[in-house]
């Protein structure tokens, strides 16, 4: 019992401390940041956390916004909702930031309410359609085409890829059972029927799944050419490892938070070949803003490999301090004040990091083209280009 | 000054408080609990409401566990009935509060009663197995019902809503849930003083004596399955009332096992036991998040380390609790007051 | 056909990995009567120990898997002596507990070392399959398969005719029996103990390099393995072998052809659906020793 009262004691000495308030500068900026450290999208929410971290860093050396720092307050949730509503309420209500960075489909979704009541901009790490649509989700924001045009364009890849063989491609979709997994699949669906690509079948892979060899011979069985991974890069390696198994000949492409360096550092051959959806360029892509980025993350991660989830992390900054800026010269560093102005954006440049962001009152779908890429030699390399309509009716889709 | 304990009669060993004090004690914790909102910042408030929520479950899940012997890993399965049921009475039928709030514990009742089923056959380890089965089968259905639970996405929940009020706010919310956690609190405190309550009892200690004994095993152990399921079911519900949102994510089995720790820390069979451990569990990550944070203030980088060191405090404090306090923290608080109230003639 | 063979062949590799962890969880639980939680966080312990001597510090692959091993067998003494000795003679679900709080170190632990990022593990087997007949199997699931056999064959003649496996046996039949006949209870439990961590990390190894990479997801293959120890029943080996093997084909059955019905989650619910009718008839398992009680 000595002991635990002991570690009581610390734990709660600990918490002690915490709860004196942080005394940052009355002129920072207060921003909160909902990041995925330890979940199951850990592998890919940690070096997205670490690219935020170090581009407040890099704003704040650079004059800041109009001289005041950025002050940021980070939290990890786990990926688990009822903890990221937690660390939402207290950022908000006590801390009282007037952003947040958020993560996940799932929980960006669930925070919807609170979000548009409390006018808090909330940038997210998922690119579902619906946080696109104003009229929903009005302080919702990110930094990439939406997962639904990701699909659209690599559905556009596969049926130029397929060129003029006989017969029409056949697709099949192989998703988490989760919101993040299943956002895209309807509008793909939708797509491809639109463009004349067979989608022959659909294949679930279970949380923390260990193996997909059932779903593969299922794909198999349907003679599926082409299939669409939409889980983080853990998953996408496991799927890739099975389909060499079994002696597959299916070519497989990815989204953004399963297609990436570290995909290649961690399937090595087996990602030979695989295209992938890449909102954000590769680290190390000569653009005019990488030499910031590497810059950052050579002084504080010597030691550690840049990757696209770091330069994603790095251009959402670039772009909500943007939107920092412009509503501190209106005198309106508030949320409405921030949405307002992060709506004037019209083709903003992270230097090349992204393409050209724009958000309107209307519409919040930063841009519509998406870059394929695909490991060719274990380098990511750009295949194609699409931009797609911005369709009305593909608003929130 | 007291100096023992004088019982000289069935009905004062029955006595749920044996002397006036305690009576003012909890008449003044009440009281107090119920200024609270007017000093709480938002986020300890919504803390203390879902620490209220976990002592209902967890006295939900003691019943069965501690008091009737029945081992369940169920308790994710059954919040998220309850849950799911308050989503669709309150948000497609548009019941108010207090209507949807029973009828969402007597649903998950009844889903406790059909997956209790098993314990008539099974004991132990091999029923906490089937109850795992309960968890995975609920679910599988609730991803994939997509008209009733909004499948993955999730699906939202109107503010409570009670004589055509809406009490949508953290503060009302407070209230409705500090009502209902003292109603069944005092039910239950008051269930293990009846016949049913003593019967589940002796199923614990031992279900072929009790059966010889004239209970009818087959009926109690159904019983306190319905009972239990019942608090879980009222907890879920009140869940997604604060909540507004909820999705499967809300109901993994950690959950479940988080639960089984309350119990097991608190103490098994003691409804104090279900209050210090619904408390502990629930504010120790809180308080090791706090401190994470703080840090993380100062030291970005500190951010990725702690959430590791949560994990790993987590599990030394629970280790060295059922080494050093294997009765629960009920057992340790008795043994504190007992050194007190008889100090210091302690013999 | 072949698409039904392919589904059983691939159970049956899968299913023999569960068998071997599950044989970690018997053995534990024969002998001492814990159900032990933290397999998993043995089994990826494991992993990312052998992991980081080959990477870490360049060792051959045999040397550093000998090195795991022994450092798993030294783990598992430890944990029986300073964790689960203290709890002797309390009820099931504190022993229950206390290895979940276990695995919740464990975990911590491992994240605190290596981190949550999905790491590459050295590839021990070739990727390329091989035709079995018409169907082409992986050598990695071969190559695991066949050691998981091997090592079920090392453990059958060590209960049978080695000393300790003896002793364990008797053990297991009566404690104050045992040690009656002068058998030190105490060095049984640490030996069951150590051959569970060996076992799970063996199994964390082979799982890891089948899968090629390593994360903390490797954990939850514990938890999937529970009802086939339950399905086996917990206290019979031979049980874990048939139990893994079992739920490895129903799983990949269940796969193959109810997911596309019902649009996916039928693999990880049908199983445990199963697991529980046969409960209903056979309570103990289907090896499990039936329990007889007097008052």
């Amino acid at each position: 019992m000595a002991v635990t009262g002991k570690l009581l004691g610390a734990s709660l000495a600990v918490a002690v401390a915490a709860l004196l308030p942080s005394h940052p500068r009355a002129q920072d900026i207060k921003i909160g940041g909902i990041f995925d450290l330890t979940g199951v999208t850990a592998d890919v929410g940690k070096p997205f956390q670490q690219g935020v971290i170090d581009a407040v860093a890099f704003v704040n050396e650079n004059g800041g916004v109009n001289g005041k720092k950025i002050a940021l307050v980070g939290v990890d949730y786990g990926y688990k909702i009822d903890q990221a509503r937690a660390a939402y309420k207290r950022l908000v209500n006590d801390e009282k930031v007037v952003l947040i960075q958020g993560w996940g489909t799932g929980d960006t979704e669930a925070l919807k309410e609170f979000v548009t009541q409390d006018k808090i901009p909330y940038f997210s790490g998922s690119f579902a359609a619906p946080l696109s649509d104003p009229a929903k989700f009005p302080y919702n924001f990110f930094v990439a085409p939406t997962y639904s045009d990701q699909l659209r364009a690599w559905l556009a890849w596969v049926k130029k890829d397929w060129g003029s063989k006989p017969g029409t491609a056949k697709v099949a979709f192989m998703f988490g059972d989760n919101a993040y997994g299943r956002a895209p699949i309807a509008a793909g669906k939708a797509y491809a029927k639109e463009i004349g690509v067979d989608v022959v079948d659909e294949e679930v892979l279970p949380p923390n799944f260990q193996d997909a060899t059932s779903q593969l011979l299922t794909m198999k069985q349907k003679a599926v050419d082409y299939a669409y991974i939409n889980v983080t890069t853990s998953g996408v390696r496991l799927v890739l490892g099975d389909a060499k198994k079994l002696g597959l000949g299916i070519k497989f492409g990815s989204n953004p938070y399963g297609f990436s360096e570290i995909l290649v550092a961690v399937a090595g051959p087996l990602a030979e070949g695989v295209t992938g959806v890449m909102p954000d360029v590769p680290y190390g892509d000569p653009v005019p803003a990488m030499k910031n980025v590497e810059a950052m993350h050579q002084r504080f991660r010597p030691s550690e490999k840049g990757d696209t989830m770091y330069v994603r992390g790095f251009s959402y900054v670039l772009v909500w301090s943007e939107a920092l800026k412009r509503a501190d010269k209106a005198g309106q560093l508030n949320g409405p004040g921030i949405k307002a102005a992060a709506e004037t954006l019209r083709d903003f440049s992270t230097g090349g990091l992204t393409q050209p962001v724009s958000y309107t009152s209307t519409d919040h779908r930063p841009t519509t083209t998406t870059a394929i890429y695909q490991i060719k030699g274990g380098k990511l390399v750009k295949v194609a280009e699409y931009t797609l309509p911005r369709k009305p009716d593909w608003l929130g889709l | 000054m007291r100096c023992g304990d004088f019982r000289e009669s069935y009905s004062e060993d029955m006595a749920i408080f044996d002397s006036r004090l305690p009576r003012v004690l909890l008449g003044l914790l009440l009281a107090l609990l119920a200024a609270l909102p007017a000093f709480a910042t938002t986020y300890w408030l919504d803390v203390l409401n879902r620490i209220f929520i976990a002592i209902i479950a967890a006295t939900g899940l003691n019943i069965v566990t501690g008091f009737t012997g029945l081992i369940s890993l169920g308790t994710a399965a059954f919040l998220a009935v309850g849950g799911y049921t308050t989503a669709a009475l309150a948000g497609k039928a548009g019941l108010p509060f207090f209507v949807v709030v029973p009828l969402s514990g007597a649903v998950a009742a009844l889903v406790g009663l059909v997956f209790g089923i098993p314990s008539l056959r099974l004991k132990g380890l091999y029923l906490a197995v089937a109850t795992l089965a309960a968890h995975y089968v609920v679910e599988f259905t609730v991803t994939h019902w997509d008209s009733m639970t909004g499948g993955v996405n999730g699906i939202s929940v109107p503010a409570a809503r009670a004589g055509g009020l809406a009490l949508g706010d953290d503060r009302h919310i407070y209230y409705l849930i500090l009502v209902l956690l003292v109603g069944l609190l005092f039910f239950a405190k008051n269930l293990f003083r009846t016949k049913v309550g003593k019967a589940f009892v002796a199923i614990r200690d031992h279900d072929i004596s009790a059966e010889v004994m004239g209970v009818n095993v087959f009926r109690y152990k159904l019983l306190a399955f319905a009972v239990s399921s019942f608090y879980i079911g009222v907890a879920g519900s009140l869940l997604a009332y604060q909540a507004r949102i909820i999705s499967p994510e809300n109901f993994p089995i950690t959950v479940a096992i988080d639960y089984l720790g309350m119990v097991i820390i608190g103490g098994l069979g003691s409804i104090l036991g279900s209050i210090y451990g619904a408390i502990f569990i629930t504010l120790l990550p809180e308080l090791l998040r706090l401190g994470n944070d703080a840090l993380a203030a100062h030291w970005p980088a500190a951010m990725g380390l702690f959430s590791q060191f949560k994990s790993i405090v987590f599990g030394l404090v629970v280790v060295l609790f059922l080494m050093f306090e294997p009765d629960g923290m009920a057992a340790r608080w008795h043994h504190v007051k007992n050194y007190w109230k008889l100090y210091p003639f302690s013999y | 056909m072949e698409f039904f063979l392919q589904l059983v062949l691939n159970g049956i590799v899968t299913g023999s990995i569960y068998s071997l962890v599950a044989l970690g969880f018997v053995v534990i639980y024969k002998s001492t009567g814990v159900l032990n939680f933290a397999q998993g966080e043995f089994m990826m312990l494991g992993a990312y120990v052998c992991l980081a001597l080959t990477v870490e510090y360049h060792l051959p692959f045999p040397a550093a898997f000998a090195l795991t091993m022994g450092f798993m067998a030294v783990l598992g003494v430890l944990t029986e002596r300073l964790v689960l000795r203290p709890m002797i003679g309390e009820p099931v679900i504190s022993l229950i507990m206390v290895t979940l709080g276990l695995s919740a170190i464990l975990k911590g632990v491992v994240q605190a070392i290596w981190g949550t990022d999905l790491r590459p593990f050295p590839t021990i087997f070739p990727t390329e399959p091989v035709q079995l007949g018409p169907l082409p199997v992986s050598q990695g699931y071969l190559y695991s398969t066949a050691s998981v056999a091997l090592l079920l064959l090392v453990f059958t003649l060590f209960f049978k005719f080695t000393r300790s496996g003896i002793a364990m046996r008797a053990t297991a039949f009566s404690q104050q029996v045992a040690l009656s006949m002068g058998i030190s209870v105490q060095r049984i439990f640490a030996l069951a103990w150590s051959i569970a961590a060996v076992v799970s990390a063996i199994g964390g190894v082979l799982l890891a390099g089948v899968r090629g990479g390593l994360d903390a997801a490797l954990a939850f293959f514990g938890l999937k393995v529970i009802p086939v120890v339950i399905l086996g029943g917990l206290d019979s080996i031979g049980g874990a072998i048939v139990g893994g093997l079992v739920m490895g084909v129903l799983e990949n059955l269940a796969g193959g052809y109810l997911d596309p019905l019902v649009g996916g989650g039928a693999k990880e619910v049908a199983p445990f659906i199963v697991l529980v009718g046969i409960l209903t008839i056979k309570p103990y398992g289907l090896f499990g020793k039936v329990k007889i009680e007097r008052v």
